[in-house]
């Protein structure tokens, strides 16, 4: 009898705690991040590149001016460390007046001017920076007083304020932090002043990031956030399903997106500014150098096809290499709508008429091959024969850049301006295999002068008419074709609030912010 | 005995030698590099040859041989070319989650496959033998990560019972323990498959011999028959296999790693190739290859345990 008793009250026990343990769960304000990464590159902010990179480096920083969260428009740009600033009358000469009080994690004191010198050294210096090219038009950074920095720049930049802004090279460091650390161990323990610091890194399982109570901005809403790392889609779909993870990154699929729409209690967040794919077709190899068969295969393609099969809700069209929604993004360029007895009668010019077969590598990421693999296709139809062979995504971008493809389809995202993609892309110095080469792997050189004088020029208007200039070249010269723009696509509970609205982001993810919180029920 | 050990133990050495050897100049005629993987897609030439200068990838690949052979035998791992976190630190934190794997992986495959494969072959061309015959080709075939996400979609996001991620605090057992039922019964399963097969037609060979058939004449219960003079017997075949799939666990427990989220030394292999981070792969298939070669030493050693006419000297 007595041993039932124990029995009935051992279970009552357990029930409780159970309860008050699974009560105690839904007041936690956490929230679990799943994103395709293996583990992370680096968070040093300098170094970080991949989409795992951002989203950790973003809750953990600061920069003198930021996007407003959620939308990447330029126009919207707000002051951030910076409470604000002037501009000499030549735009060269830019001075920052710093936020006073404002607190490093873990003991690293106050922000100061130093910081901001250092931080954008730096970022600007080949050695300690992935980003330096970026800087190259900053001459020297002066520190005016404890909370006043003066940059001066050798040459007129595009968007000043878009280089410093919280997004690669414009993140603000600790000095003393770097120093007292050095850089390797920095990598996996950066020291910013954003909402949230680095907790714990499990190499290939997660990196923990808990409160920052001294952020300026005020108490951080969220205690932890967790960013796992989960290559494999099925594994986090099952996560989310079950609800140990509350933010999911997607697959950029049609399919994907109906299925996991119908989950309960899930919201579908769907932004930009996307990454491009466009296709560079390589003018050094034959028989590419002929622009009749660029434009044969420019007039094979169908955009429309190729979007039906990626999905209407995750693909948007691209016409010309900027975006529309990037400042100097235009239409008014050549489109090469899809119209096979054209591309036919162009290849018959070039005496082409039967075919030819090109050799290609392509990256195993899906990203990439899926729409390689249509565009496969669709060339066959005219008699264009392409070989593929899959490779890994990290080969794929070494021999890329050793000039091994006829056809070089590409994905990125860069910051919302015409200059970044038209000077990686399209400039002579960026012309693979030369000493400064970047990603130009069409060879092509004819838009220079047009990318330096918007480079230049003052005038938004004029410089945006160069930009739009400079596009209409390329595809007069039919050295690239543009093909869709792919948005980002993330499932999260609906008792997840961002903080924010969500409409583009160049963390590339459902970024965390200082009002991100968990809804009570 | 002690001397054989002895031996075996020193060839230890040119075959670790033999496999960093194949492995280091292999991955360096892959093509693609580490200074990509790291820089990211941004870099300029300029970057990425500055940072495999920094590397010490644009040296003479027989200097970068011995510095690597010269540090290895200093002890010294290098750090990872990707992360440029210490290489032991990142295997230190990765090897006790698969050690906890491939063990109970094992276990499982051991306390599961040995009975079955008994049983069936005490039960020949009968229902029980249909089923475990069809059962065990069905694991045999079914690829690890499909089990794994058929088991995490049961017992996870059905019932309820088990986490989905992670491989649970190192720090804490219960954690652990509770990380590495669904992943251990994934593994397990596959070598359930395998031992029981193996188990079953040693039993079927060994149970049709004279001496069995003199232990059942003199009135040996049957129980001793089959576990004292049939089983010993029959379990040296049994035995190879599982020292053999012991070591292909270790490395081949990826999937398993990559479905559940759970840290390892077999994702960090596959990574290490995909991102061309030599150091960590060179590294990672050193501790696989002594794996492999002391758990050989380790079944050999098992032989004469198990057969007392088996002699080492």
């Amino acid at each position: 009898m007595k041993l039932r008793y124990v029995t009935v009250f051992a279970m009552v026990f357990l029930l409780v705690g159970v309860m008050l343990s699974a009560s105690a769960d839904a007041r936690e304000q956490v929230v679990r991040v799943a994103l395709k990464a293996s583990d992370i590159r680096s968070i040093d902010p300098d170094y970080g590149t991949t989409t795992i990179d951002y989203a950790c480096i973003d809750p953990m920083f600061n920069a003198l001016v930021r996007f407003k969260p959620g939308d990447i428009d330029p126009e919207k740009i707000q002051p951030d460390l910076a409470e604000g600033w002037n501009v000499s009358p030549d735009g060269l000469v830019w001075t920052f007046y710093l936020r006073k009080g404002v607190k490093f994690h873990k003991g690293y004191g106050e922000l100061t001017a130093e910081d901001v010198k250092f931080s954008l050294e730096k970022a600007a210096n080949k050695d300690t920076s992935g980003f330096a090219k970026d800087f190259d038009a900053l001459g020297k950074v002066e520190v005016i007083d404890k909370y006043t920095v003066r940059l001066t720049f050798k040459e007129k930049v595009p968007s000043v304020l878009g280089l410093l802004t919280d997004y690669h090279g414009g993140f603000i460091v600790s000095k003393k932090a770097v120093e007292e650390m050095g850089l390797e161990k920095f990598k996996t323990n950066p020291i910013g002043t954003g909402p949230f610091m680095v907790h714990e890194y499990v190499p290939k399982q997660k990196l923990v990031e808990v409160r920052h109570d001294g952020y300026f901005r005020g108490r951080p809403l969220l205690d932890r956030v967790e960013f796992w790392f989960m290559p494999d889609a099925s594994s986090r779909e099952m996560a989310f399903r079950k609800g140990e993870i509350d933010i999911c990154e997607g697959e950029r699929e049609q399919a994907w997106v109906d299925k996991m729409g119908k989950v309960p209690g899930t919201v579908i967040d769907i932004f930009g500014p996307g990454e491009t794919l466009t296709l560079h077709f390589n003018t050094s190899k034959k028989p590419l150098d002929d622009i009749r068969v660029r434009k044969a295969l420019a007039y094979a393609i169908s955009r429309e096809e190729l979007m039906d099969f990626l999905g209407k809700d995750v693909t948007e069209p691209l016409v010309s290499p900027i975006p529309t929604s990037y400042l100097g993004g235009t239409t008014e360029v050549p489109l090469y709508t899809y119209d096979a007895e054209k591309a036919k009668t162009f290849l018959k010019q070039a005496g082409l008429e039967k075919g030819f077969t090109l050799k290609e590598v392509i990256t195993e990421m899906s990203d990439y091959r899926r729409p390689m693999e249509q565009i496969q296709e669709q060339l066959r139809r005219i008699g264009v024969k392409v070989q593929m062979d899959v490779i890994a995504h990290s080969a794929y971008h070494g021999q890329i850049r050793k000039d091994v493809n006829p056809i070089v389809l590409y994905v990125c995202a860069r910051f919302p301006t015409a200059d970044p993609i038209l000077r990686q892309f399209y400039h002579s110095k960026s012309i693979v295999l030369t000493p400064t080469a970047i990603t130009n792997f069409s060879h092509y050189d004819k838009i220079d002068n047009l990318i330096e004088q918007a480079s230049r020029e003052t005038q938004t208007e004029k410089q945006k008419a160069l930009w739009a200039k400079a596009q209409r070249s390329i595809l007069e010269d039919a050295v690239a074709y543009p093909l869709c723009i792919t948005k980002f696509v993330f499932a999260r509970k609906d008792y997840v609030d961002l903080g924010y609205e969500m409409k583009s982001t160049l963390t590339l993810v459902d970024t965390i912010k200082w009002n991100t919180r968990i809804l009570e029920e | 005995m002690f001397q054989y050990v002895i031996r075996r133990s020193l060839l230890i050495v040119p075959t670790l030698w033999a496999v960093v050897t194949v492995v280091f100049f292999l991955i360096r005629i892959v093509p693609g590099g580490p200074a990509v993987a790291a820089l990211g897609t941004y870099a300029s030439e300029e970057q990425i040859r500055a940072l495999e200068h920094q590397m010490g990838l644009d040296r003479p690949i027989m200097v970068q041989y011995v510095t690597f052979l010269a540090d290895l035998c200093r002890g010294n791992m290098g750090k990872s070319l990707i992360t440029q976190r210490p290489v032991v630190k990142e295997i230190a934190q990765a090897l006790p989650y698969t050690i906890d794997l491939t063990v109970a992986g094992m276990v499982l495959g051991i306390l599961m496959g040995v009975p079955i494969g008994i049983f069936t072959a005490l039960r020949r061309n009968e229902m029980p033998d249909y089923f475990g015959r069809v059962g065990s080709l069905i694991g045999i075939s079914m690829p690890e990560f499909y089990l794994g996400i058929l088991l995490m979609y049961v017992f996870a996001v059905k019932l309820d019972l088990f986490p989905v991620i992670g491989g649970g605090d190192l720090r804490d057992w219960g954690s652990r323990l509770y990380h590495l039922v669904l992943p251990a019964f994934t593994l397990g399963i596959i070598m359930t498959a395998f031992i029981s097969r193996m188990t079953r037609s040693s039993m079927l060979n060994v149970i049709v011999e004279d001496y069995v058939r003199t232990a059942r004449a003199k009135g040996v219960t049957e129980r001793m028959v089959i576990y004292k003079h049939a089983l010993r017997n029959a379990l040296i075949p049994t035995t190879t296999v599982i020292g053999l799939y012991a070591g292909i666990l270790m490395g081949g427990s990826v999937l398993t790693e990559i479905v559940y989220s759970r840290p390892g030394l077999g994702k960090m292999m596959v990574f290490a190739v995909k991102d061309r981070d030599y150091m960590t792969l060179q590294m990672v298939i050193v501790i696989f290859s002594a794996a492999v070669f002391l758990l050989n030493l380790l079944t050999d050693l098992l032989y004469s345990l198990i057969d007392p006419r088996i002699e080492y000297r």
